[in-house]
């Protein structure tokens, strides 16, 4: 009966299956061969293509609950693994083109086997429904994280990044197990539907679970770097490979999101009162989460676009922006509503694009001048026009300027606050945007206002990476201009196990 | 007060004792010394709570393992490294007044709080067949995860212990 039950568990356990099966083999092949080669590299996008073989597979099997209650298997997680999956591939590409990496004659299998063992954390974050797993995913992320924080050690800024990280997310992590431990104590559940029905049935102390509730949103708010617990994010960005900063700020905050919406949702909400079938909910007596959330993403944005204005470092500010974008994407949660989870899936897909766009371009920058500085960036509309252009279009659609995708990805989310009323909130988020597209034309201004210094000459860029550049900027104009089937595709996987 | 509660405050005195030493004290070795019995404490109140298992691998591995190696690194490095390690306080004033408010609010919670409470309590006379049991059925997935994380920790470690400028 359980051998059973777990037989059929592994079956849709593929997708991660191969994601620990490639770690493992990335490792014992840099264990037995010695040659310093690229080659053992090759066998990460290989493990990637064939989880992502396996996780299309999944779309077709319906929403399951594995593993006894631990891990749910939904087109919600189906969607969310899509979107870590296009950009751990992403980022793999541009790791092999990274010039900071290969320095120093390290070797990169480990590099590689890391990213992998990220991968797989952020796979099961996505997934878990009961609170002892969702702990240790996120764990398995942080981990892989704080030590590719620290790969490139030669630099000072790097070790640096790695230790702020790991202090921070000691706090983060210990502070959400102590909420957990308090929700256990007045629940007697780990699994999030046991929570649930448990806050059903008796009635709990409203300021306990509010207290359980808050710290266990502190370890969300850090994997998402929501204000006020931001502030490993800068350093970290800075000081960390860039090909990690842009991974980072894509797909661990698209799992932190999933985790917090997907735990949201299933445990705090009240089936009895909210009307799911028609997707609005209801939260629990005494429980003023929308406002809390709503707070939260106001001083997200704010703070995360206002700081932005005054870093001069590109990696520093694309950090603070990306702060902006978490209390965008959290004005989504705020509706506690389908609609609005919809648009920050949506938004998730478009942001993926025009981010890691943003982040390769400020990494061939950093190659061939090794500075992120703003000013290196003088007159770069001249020198490689292609870059300038590929940049202004990446940095437009981050503002949210229509025909980009990121006007499509703002219009779903101020639609879904219009529609619940939260009028002041979406002005909040308008306001904001202005603010934002002050420091995104700072760069502009720099790569087409200004003249170069006479020393710098124009640089060549390579084929593969045109093709990269290309391959970046076609969706992101694309999704701006066509974006019917991935707003279908959004409003389709919002369904999660365990929720009619 | 019955023998239960005693014993349970005279580990809990002792863990919470200790554990302030820990962090008030400025020597660090006093420090990591006194962890031991924070360690020992809470491997008492494991013992206590009929989680016979996890308190011998609390004993085995924190207190016998972690500890001793904590102390090593601890003296081999306070020689070796020029800079004083020294635990230091800043803002003393306001922090502990913002720690006394929290730590107050939760236990005034605490205390008005219906905790819910298993009214029968299983046959714990085997902790451990129930627990290998568990591992390998309802909790195999967690089990397995936390074997993972403990690999990557270790090639973390490997990889940050190797650190140089030079690597070959």
């Amino acid at each position: 009966m359980m051998l059973e039950q777990i037989l059929n568990s592994v079956k849709l356990l593929y997708p991660e299956t191969t994601l620990a099966v490639t770690f493992c083999l990335l490792i014992l092949t840099d264990l037995i061969s010695r040659k310093r080669s690229n080659g053992t590299a090759l066998i990460a996008p290989l493990g990637l293509f064939i989880t992502a073989y396996f996780v299309v597979q999944q779309i077709s099997t319906g929403a399951n609950s594995i593993f006894s209650n631990m891990l749910a298997v939904d087109s919600f997680s189906i969607y969310f693994k899509f979107v870590i999956l296009v950009s751990a591939i992403i980022v793999v590409i541009f790791s092999m083109q990274f010039a900071e990496l290969t320095r120093g004659k390290r070797s990169v299998a480990e590099y590689y086997a890391l990213l992998i063992a990220l991968t797989l954390g952020l796979f099961l974050m996505v997934g878990s429904t009961n609170l002892l797993m969702m702990y240790l995913s996120l764990e398995l992320s942080s981990i892989s994280s704080y030590i590719l924080a620290g790969y490139t050690k030669e630099a000072d800024d790097s070790s640096e990044a790695s230790l702020k990280y790991i202090i921070y997310g000691a706090v983060s992590s210990g502070m959400m197990l102590y909420g957990i431990s308090i929700l256990y104590g007045l629940t007697g559940a780990v699994d999030i539907y046991g929570i649930n029905n448990a806050l059903m049935l008796t009635e709990v102390n409203a300021v306990t679970l509010m207290i359980a509730g808050i710290l266990i949103v502190v370890g969300f708010g850090y994997k998402i770097s929501a204000v006020p617990f931001h502030f490993w994010t800068p350093d970290v960005y800075e000081g960390a490979p860039i090909t990690i900063t842009a991974f980072l700020s894509v797909a661990s905050k698209a799992a932190g999101f999933a985790m917090m919406i997907r735990f949201f949702k299933v445990a705090f909400m009240n089936p009895a009162v909210g009307n799911l079938a028609f997707g609005s909910w209801a939260t629990f007596r005494g429980f003023d989460w929308n406002l809390i959330l709503a707070v939260l993403s106001v001083l997200t944005m704010t703070i995360g676009n206002l700081v932005a204005v005054w870093q001069n470092n590109l990696k520093r500010l694309l950090a603070y922006s990306s702060i902006a974008h978490a209390g965008y994407m959290l004005m989504g949660i705020v509706v506690l509503s389908n609609e609005g989870i919809a648009a920050i899936l949506i938004y998730f897909v478009v942001y993926l694009f025009m981010n890691l766009g943003a982040f390769y371009i400020v990494m061939i920058v950093a190659n061939k001048t090794g500075s992120e500085d703003i000013n290196a960036y003088k007159g770069l509309g001249y020198r490689a026009p292609l870059l300038g252009v590929a940049m202004t279009i990446f940095l437009l659609s981050l503002t949210g300027i229509p025909p980009t995708a990121g006007f499509v990805g703002k219009l779903y989310i101020f639609a879904a606050l219009i529609n619940a009323k939260w009028f002041w909130l979406a002005i909040v988020g308008v306001l904001n945007s202005v603010v934002s597209l002050y420091y995104y034309v700072r760069i502009l201004r720099n790569m087409f206002l200004r003249d170069p210094d006479s020393s710098v000459q124009p640089f060549q860029i390579s084929v593969s990476q045109i093709i990269i550049v290309l391959m970046l900027v076609v969706p992101t104009i694309l999704l701006g201009l066509y974006f019917g089937p991935l707003v279908e595709y959004a409003q389709a996987s919002v369904t999660m196990f365990g929720i009619h | 007060m019955n023998l239960f509660d005693i014993i349970f405050y005279f580990f809990a005195f002792i863990t919470l004792a200790s554990a302030g030493i820990v962090v008030f004290s400025r020597n660090i070795i006093y420090a990591a010394f006194s962890l031991l019995f924070t360690f020992f404490g809470v491997a008492g109140i494991y013992v206590l709570l009929n989680a016979d298992f996890i308190a011998v691998a609390q004993l085995l591995i924190y207190v016998g393992g972690i500890l001793v190696l904590l102390l090593f690194g601890v003296m081999l490095t306070n020689k070796v490294v020029s800079v004083d390690i020294k635990t230091g306080t800043l803002q003393t004033l306001p922090a502990s007044l913002l720690a006394a408010m929290t730590a107050g609010s939760i236990c005034g919670v605490f205390y008005a709080t219906d905790w819910k409470i298993v009214q029968s309590v299983p046959d714990v006379s085997t902790t451990t067949h129930r627990l290998g049991e568990m591992f390998l059925t309802t909790y195999l997935l967690p089990f397995e995860v936390a074997s993972l994380i403990l690999l990557v920790a270790l090639i973390g470690a490997a990889m940050i212990a190797r650190r140089g400028k030079t690597i070959f």
